[in-house]
């Protein structure tokens, strides 16, 4: 074999290495992103749980039946219905950080506490920022699947229950049954913009990975000038 | 188009933003040459712009002056 084409053979095999490298780099950095954002959204799972049981205790702690006070059905909804959307996301975000299903549960569960809020306020309009709040926290992830899942989570909830319980999300009995298309509406026009942040975002990610790249390579190209210097040196000196 | 080796040939003189290129000639090991843009060249697959660095076969050039591919890099 000649040594031009065990050259060019040296240089692809470092190509591809180099071109390995920068692959892996850019997975560790999402994978990084990923987790450290599955961590975040462990705490504020806790956090909003907290608040809403919080919430419930002091807006509407007790229910009357005549003279009878009990304790009102939004403070046991809070306290078990709140740990039911709480604790299967965050043991997936302690257990399996960084897993695919992981993101997906999150953000399924950070949309049932959008219903949820809105529901323990009596469908107040005010709350439902907190579904635009939420998918801004999503968009974190970098990646548009996870907001497909939040907005099909969101926009079935409020169509289910825009028909079987209206008051629990509008504060009205007797809404328009478009209504829910109003407002998954809105949360298209915001999730577009995340989307193509998100897809900025990744493509950032790349391009960093891609200038290391190109770094490694020049110092790879520095390198074997050296060593051909170095040889050519160690002969002249040996003749 | 000028020939390589008369770029070649052509002092190097650091860009005055620091670093940065806008076009680039690529000598191919079939004696081909190619003479791309940046954007062009950005757009090449990552693993045939990273086999062009590391055989040293990319010469690159600001406002029609030769730098090195360090200098190319930075901006």
């Amino acid at each position: 074999m000649s040594s031009s084409v065990q050259s060019i053979d040296a240089i692809n095999a470092a190509a591809d290495a180099v071109v390995r490298r920068a692959d892996a780099r850019f997975d560790a950095h999402r994978q990084e992103i990923v987790r450290t954002t599955d961590r975040m959204f462990a705490w504020l799972l806790v956090a909003q749980w907290l608040f809403a049981i919080l919430l419930a205790v002091t807006v509407s702690p007790y229910a009357w039946q005549g003279k009878e006070k009990t304790v009102h059905v939004h403070v046991w909804a809070a306290i078990f219905l709140g740990g039911a959307i709480t604790i299967f996301p965050v043991a997936l975000a302690l257990l399996r950080p960084g897993a695919l299903l992981t993101r997906h549960v999150i953000a399924a569960a950070q949309m049932f506490w959008s219903a949820l809020l809105i529901h323990l306020t009596g469908g107040r309009i005010e709350t439902h920022f907190h579904v635009f709040g939420s998918l801004a926290f999503l968009a974190f992830y970098r990646e548009w699947p996870v907001l497909v899942t939040g907005v099909l989570v969101v926009a079935t909830d409020h169509f289910m229950r825009g028909i079987l319980w209206p008051e629990s999300v509008y504060g009205i009995s007797n809404p328009e049954w478009w209504r829910f298309l109003e407002h998954a509406g809105w949360v298209v026009f915001i999730v577009v913009f995340l989307i193509l942040s998100c897809r900025r975002a990744l493509r950032d990610m790349r391009e960093m990975a891609e200038r290391g790249a190109e770094l490694e390579a020049l110092s790879e190209n520095q390198w074997r000038r050296s060593s051909v210097l170095d040889r050519e040196a160690a002969e002249s000196g040996r003749r | 188009m000028e020939s390589s080796n008369q770029q070649q040939q052509r002092p190097f003189q650091p860009t005055q933003s620091g670093g940065g290129y806008d076009r680039v000639v690529l000598r191919e090991a079939t004696g081909k040459i190619r003479q791309l843009s940046r954007k062009e060249f950005e757009s090449l697959p990552l693993r045939e712009r990273v086999s062009h660095l590391i055989a040293g076969t990319a010469d690159f050039f600001a406002g029609g002056m030769s730098v090195s591919a360090a200098d190319a890099m930075k901006g």
